[in-house]
């Protein structure tokens, strides 16, 4: 029986893996386009809304100057969220329909290296997908970077990725052993998002669901970006818990993710075509 | 036959057994194979030959029995480095990439470094003349151009053993006999093929004979 040792991944395999990743998603550049647009448009909705309710918020906005800029955010935030947690699973299913799992596993490669390799593309993208977000509003809709914090703004958007990747790590980890579990994982995740601040206070909702709000690690990647952003300040305490979750959480995914792997071997599930 | 190092064959299996529910595929199977050794698999359709290559590249544990490549547990990280297996090519591959593209990738994984990998690529695809399928998109090449692609990465990392599932079942003639010769240009490499077809047992100086 195989026993599971942490190690640490070769650069070139993980890189490897992320660079394939890249490939195939630029070959469907219909998807990277469309992918790309829907941000955009979501970030004109969120205008619109804030313009129509210009003044007229009574919930805490916390360090954000406008709604509209909460907003933002709160999108830029949830691609990153989504990607490197969803993204991750359906990876890890797309190889399992098309028999690319069972040729990668058949090469030397570790858990670990095959883990994080996974986890690049979603956070290449999603970076990549934040700074056009971000940049969209600051030229076209009056987004005010004046205060932000640089160093902030790299560190968060990092610890963000890396906090959820393990949740991406852990539904690749269910969804080898059952073959099912993103819509689940992306529904976990949208609920996450929504009652953590997403795209309105927390302070707006009933007592008890602020207090478990209060308790996700998407909170923290909110706020502290926010604080990074806007305030220019302040971002360093939720970096400390996000940096606090993925010492533990990460590590732990990644372990899952082994025993799956040794599960989907036991039962034949490496390829399901 | 040539031992491998220490007298250790590099492929021994033991007592192996592997069922899907209640059917039994492969019941107590042993196989010793040296350094050098080329042994045929031959059985019918569903006489568990392809499952017994799982078995060996760590695809698919045992139900019972063991497995190991160079000493080391099938599926290890070593026994990996130490095996080179083709396997289901028409769906093992990134289809939307390029042969060359898909090599590299793989290389990269035993190699590490992009430069070696390149540089073993550039030689395995010259070896195997394989230049005009590499530089296609696998989803524009046909099964016997994938299988040759198979081939190639198979030949990666200068493994001991080569597994290979009906590694001529799609080929011309020509391909064929430059698969062959790149084998014979591996003298010391153990070689397990899966086949239905006498030609290619003929290749391998052992065969074990599977029933369904």
């Amino acid at each position: 029986m195989s026993t599971f040792a942490l190690s640490l991944p070769r650069p070139g395999a993980a890189m490897a893996l992320t660079r394939r990743d890249i490939q195939v998603y630029l070959s469907y550049r219909f998807m990277m386009t469309l992918d790309l647009w829907i941000g955009v448009l979501d970030v004109i909705v969120y205008y619109f809304i804030s313009e129509t309710f210009e003044g007229a918020t009574t919930a805490s906005l916390g360090n954000a100057p406008s709604y509209f800029a909460f907003a933002l955010v709160g999108i830029a935030v949830t691609v990153v969220i989504e990607a490197t947690s969803v993204g991750v699973g359906s990876k890890i299913r797309e190889e399992q329909l098309t028999g690319t799992l069972e040729a990668l596993v058949a090469q030397p490669i570790k858990t670990t290296e095959m883990a994080v390799g996974l986890c690049g593309l979603p956070f290449a993208i999603s970076t990549l997908r934040v700074a056009i977000y971000i940049l969209l509003g600051a030229i076209a809709f009056g987004l005010d970077l004046s205060n932000t914090d640089w160093a902030g703004f790299v560190v968060m958007l990092v610890l963000i990725s890396t906090a959820m990747s393990a949740i991406g790590i852990a539904t690749a980890a269910v969804v080898l052993a059952i073959q099912r579990g993103q819509t689940v994982a992306g529904l976990a995740i949208f609920a996450m998002t929504l009652i953590s601040g997403a795209f309105f206070p927390v302070s707006v909702l009933p007592d008890w669901l602020e207090a478990i709000g209060n308790l996700m690690p998407t909170k923290f990647a909110f706020d502290g970006f926010r604080s990074a952003l806007f305030e220019g300040s302040g971002w360093e305490d939720d970096a400390l818990m996000l940096l606090a979750f993925s010492v533990t959480a990460v590590p732990l995914a990644i372990w899952l993710f082994d025993r799956a792997m040794l599960l989907a071997r036991r039962w034949g599930r490496l390829a399901q075509y | 036959m040539a031992p491998a190092a220490g007298d250790q064959p590099i492929l021994s299996v033991r007592g192996l057994t592997r069922s899907f529910g209640d059917q039994v595929i492969v019941r107590d199977l042993d196989l010793q194979v040296n350094a050098g050794e080329r042994v045929a698999l031959r059985g019918p359709n569903g006489s568990g030959k392809t499952t017994i290559l799982r078995c060996i590249t760590g695809a698919l544990l045992p139900t019972a029995g063991e497995v190991r490549v160079g000493g080391h547990e099938a599926g290890s990280q070593a026994a990996s480095r130490a095996l080179g297996a083709s396997l289901s090519q028409d769906r093992s591959f990134y289809l939307r990439l390029t042969g060359h593209e898909n090599l590299l990738f793989f290389a990269q994984l035993r190699h590490g470094s992009r430069a070696g990998a390149l540089a073993q690529v550039r030689a395995l695809v010259e070896e195997l003349e394989i230049e005009d399928i590499v530089v296609k998109r696998l989803d524009s090449c046909s099964t016997g151009m994938l299988q040759q692609v198979g081939f190639a990465r198979a030949l990666l990392g200068a493994p001991q053993l080569f597994v290979l599932d009906e590694p001529t079942r799609s080929l011309d003639q020509g391909a064929k006999g430059r698969l062959w010769a790149a084998l014979e240009r591996r003298p010391e490499t153990a070689v397990v093929i899966a086949t239905h077809l006498p030609d290619d047992v003929e290749h391998c100086g052992r065969h074990v004979d599977l029933r369904s």
